[in-house]
């Protein structure tokens, strides 16, 4: 029986995220605008191995914090439509930068493959990227690709297909470690976050952790609102003469 | 001394970041953390923006918000 699988798709900007988008849908897409927002959402879709899957471009962000609208459109359609997979793309050139938003993706414990696009510039200015290391190291597939050329499309395909219909969690366990000083208080952080079920079993504890410290107003708002409307709850519960 | 009073050519090493909000939180996101080497490439025509070279790649920004990067000189 044919399957759908929701792909979303992320990058920091000039990493080929379009033209690898168009690579892998062709001419299979229409445009929507995220709800309430003027930010264009394409749409994508193509077809593997009898399944259909759908590809959603996510705006072009150096991070994901609630800084920018493009961020927070990205943000919020990855909490709330929950896809089966973020396809990475990174641009090879400029790895480092590039990765720091992997590491965000990786923080909120999405299945991810990465799309290690540009192989050609980063080899024309003598950078030679390994992508099985990398991928050994991010616990990730790692495709290498070359966005203009149609380079790696096939495998690149193969990939997503294959991450989305597996039927394991093959969630990376990679983390950032962020030092013993700043660990001990996230672990603190952490097991205070997990009493609050409605929030641990909608988001990541650490991640939601790790946001708090960086005192993101949108996070921050999620956290006191979860824990207000509980204790709300509680107050009124302990108050007998209220229920009869 | 702060990033915009450095010269073309001149490279240094960031030491603090005295910007916040958006901006603030765009450079870090950029890679502009402490420790971190820049070089100023060249100054626009019309003084704003500063071409930089940060971890290999090139970012613009203006004088400004060069003045909220402290640095030290190489």
């Amino acid at each position: 029986m044919s399957r759908a699988f929701t792909v979303a798709v992320a990058g920091q900007p000039n990493c080929g995220k379009s033209t690898l988008f168009n690579t892998l849908t062709g001419a299979r897409q229409f445009v929507a605008n995220y709800p309430g927002v003027t930010v264009e959402k394409r749409i994508g879709l193509f077809a593997h191995k009898g399944d259909r899957i759908t590809l959603v471009d996510l705006p072009g962000t150096y991070s994901l914090t609630s800084y920018s609208l493009e961020e927070r459109v990205a943000r919020d359609f990855l909490l709330d439509e929950s896809p089966d997979l973020v396809l990475n793309i990174v641009d090879a050139s400029n790895l480092e930068r590039n990765l720091y938003l992997t590491f965000q993706l990786l923080e909120m414990e999405f299945p991810l493959v990465l799309a290690l696009n540009m192989m050609d510039i980063a080899a024309g200015r003598g950078i030679d990227v390994d992508p099985l290391r990398l991928s050994d190291e991010l616990q990730v597939p790692v495709i290498p690709t070359i966005g203009n050329r149609g380079k790696g499309k096939r495998e690149l395909r193969e990939a997503i297909w294959a991450a989305c219909a597996s039927k394991e969690d093959h969630r990376s366990r990679f983390r950032v470690d962020y030092g013993e000083a700043l660990e001990s208080v996230i672990a603190l952080l952490e097991a205070k976050l997990s009493q609050q079920a409605h929030l641990a079993g909608r988001y990541p504890v650490r991640w939601l952790a790790i946001k708090l410290l960086e005192d993101d107003p949108e996070v921050r708002k999620l956290v006191t609102g979860a824990v207000e409307a509980r204790d709300y709850r509680l107050s009124r519960s302990e108050e007998p003469g209220e229920s009869q | 001394m702060t990033l915009d009073e450095l010269r073309v050519g001149q490279e240094a090493r960031i030491v603090d970041i005295a910007l916040s909000g958006a901006i603030g939180q765009r450079l870090l996101d950029m890679g502009f953390v402490e420790g971190t080497c820049v070089k100023i490439v060249r100054n626009a025509p019309l003084i704003d923006p500063i071409d930089l070279l940060v971890r290999g790649y090139h970012v613009s920004i203006r004088h400004a918000e060069a003045e909220g990067v402290e640095v030290e000189p190489l």
